[in-house]
């Protein structure tokens, strides 16, 4: 299997690495247009390129040893990445309490509700080969589906304290006071993805469709089958959409219905009396 | 006389049975009298003390106001009355319950409150009024919205829209929705500090005329002392969170 791999690294590598080099210099050349605009993002850029490459080139050796593997390993695979996606999304709200779990409540529920259905209804092989690149798809997406709706949440919540608190000082259940801002923050992980589904074909045709097309397959069912994947991924969204932000909702109040979900003092400028302080615009 | 002398003060001005009752829209939304009570009430926070160590009385009929200067925790104060924000510290007690063994819910039913800013919501001034009673599955008739809205110089205003109310418009929507829970307590929390004066008048006479009528236990907040001296009983003076004087209205800010 080692000396399989070792026979990748051939000349395919070494053309993929160049390409990835002349993608580096394009971000660079955008680096450098930002700076122009004193929008600093250079140190960012410099660790996400690092990163993102250095991230695919590991999956790669890693899928590589792992492709023949069962679908345990499949599973396996996939709850890891649903971990590391509830990392990231959880970086939205790390000044609430247990924000990795609900994250991760949620991606787990999106994801694994979709891959599931997909795999009993033979949609979806138990192949490690297909499992993992379509299931890792439906992850992401339910990631950024949990990470738009607890950033929405937050900060409709913090917005509009004053309005929530009214309804708790009438004597309204805290869910009742809330209910505006969990219906936008749901709607606001959809729109995205529902943005996605309209322009699937006019504006878009997706990996899957691609790659099944190069390796033979009927474009008509490529095409039939991509739409399947983008419709499951709106569904995984929508489900970890609404599981994080009811999450948060519970998240939101104290146990004598006070609500706990602030503005922090990292989130506002500066007050002195009535003068609210903005960042100087020179 | 001393500040002191002045805590120690706690005589009620008035004649609370001489009060008219001239307004009962109904019978369900008729009060009870309540007395409030707080001791060694506190609430710290990480970064400093907001309320330390108070301790007052407040009876039916009465209009206790809380003066102070800005960041003295007048506010704070408040908002530990009906459980918004919870004590660190010491205790409520309503008609000597403790008010920790009621329901936050039922609690702010109970002790309602007026804010600063009316934060009305989207939709027509009866929604608005009819939104306390509803949380609690109980449904105003539209002739008993009609006498909240007459009552707080509002009449015929079921069907207007709140985004078209002036500001003192909007603050008598705001105090009859809080009085259609038929609260036995009303906390106020400078209700009239964003109106000009003839608005700001006009609210005044209104929550006084209301206090005496329903014979409410009233907490009011203002920065104002001439308000104070129009519409409180007694008056509390708070400094960096601590109560240092209380008595008659008059004595309280002679000097003031």
């Amino acid at each position: 299997m080692i000396a399989e791999l070792l026979n990748n690294l051939n000349s395919d590598i070494v053309m993929g690495m160049a390409q990835a080099a002349g993608a580096i210099v394009l971000c660079a050349a955008v680096v450098v247009l930002c700076r122009r605009f004193a929008v600093h993002v250079e140190r960012e850029t410099a660790i996400s390129i690092a990163r993102g490459l250095v991230q695919m080139v590991f999956v790669g050796m890693v899928l590589a040893v792992l492709l023949h593997g069962n679908l345990l390993v499949g599973v396996l695979i996939l709850l890891a990445m649903t971990f590391a996606a509830a990392v990231t999304a959880s970086r939205r709200a790390r000044d609430i309490d247990g924000s990795l779990l609900l994250s991760f409540y949620a991606i787990a529920a999106g994801a694994g509700i979709v891959i599931a259905g997909m795999l009993a209804t033979g949609t979806l092989t138990a192949d490690i080969a297909v499992l993992v690149p379509v299931g890792s798809m439906i992850i992401a997406n339910a990631m950024n589906a949990c990470a738009q709706s607890v950033e929405r949440f937050r900060a409709d919540v913090t917005a509009h304290v004053g309005q929530i608190e009214a309804g708790l000082a009438l004597g309204a259940d805290p869910a009742v006071t809330v209910a505006p801002y969990v219906q936008s923050a749901v709607y606001a992980s959809l729109l995205p993805r529902l943005d996605m589904l309209k322009s699937l074909g006019l504006v878009w045709i997706p990996g899957v469709m691609a790659g099944m097309m190069v390796s033979g397959a009927s474009p008509v069912y490529a095409g039939i089958y991509q739409f399947i994947i983008v419709a499951m991924i709106l569904a995984a969204s929508g489900i970890a959409g609404l599981v994080v932000t009811l999450l948060m909702r519970t998240r939101a109040f104290s146990a004598a219905a006070q609500l706990a979900l602030r503005p922090g003092e990292r989130h506002q400028p500066p007050r002195y009396g009535n003068v609210q302080i903005m960042p100087n615009p020179s | 006389m001393s500040a002191a002398t002045v805590i120690r003060s706690t005589g009620f001005i008035g004649d609370p049975e001489s009060a008219e009752a001239t307004w009962r829209p109904s019978a369900g939304l008729a009060p009870q009298a309540m007395a409030l009570e707080t001791k060694h009430l506190s609430r710290t926070t990480a970064e400093r003390v907001l309320v330390n160590d108070i301790s007052v009385q407040v009876q039916p009929g009465e209009v206790l106001a809380v003066v102070g200067p800005s960041g003295a925790g007048k506010s704070s104060f408040l908002r530990l009355l009906n459980r918004l924000d919870e004590p660190t510290g010491g205790s409520v007690r309503l008609n000597g319950q403790d008010y920790r063994e009621l329901a936050p819910r039922e609690l702010r039913r109970r002790v309602g409150m007026v804010m600063q800013v009316a934060y009305l919501f989207a939709g027509t001034v009866a929604a608005n009024v009819a939104f306390g009673p509803r949380q609690n599955g109980e449904r105003l008739s539209s002739e008993q919205i009609a006498a909240l809205l007459e009552r707080v110089g509002l009449p015929g205003y079921q069907v207007r829209d709140v985004s078209n109310l002036s500001g003192g418009e909007a603050q008598r929507v705001s105090l009859a929705r809080t009085l259609a829970n038929a609260p036995e307590a009303l906390l106020l929390d400078e209700p009239t500090s964003a109106l000009d004066d003839v608005s700001a008048r006009g609210i005044e006479d209104l929550v006084r005329n209301i206090i005496r009528e329903r014979r409410m236990t009233c907490v009011i907040v203002t920065h104002n002392t001439v308000q104070a001296h129009r519409i409180a009983d007694r008056t509390m003076i708070l400094k960096a969170g601590k109560l240092v004087a209380i008595g008659p209205t008059k004595e309280v800010l002679r000097d003031r």
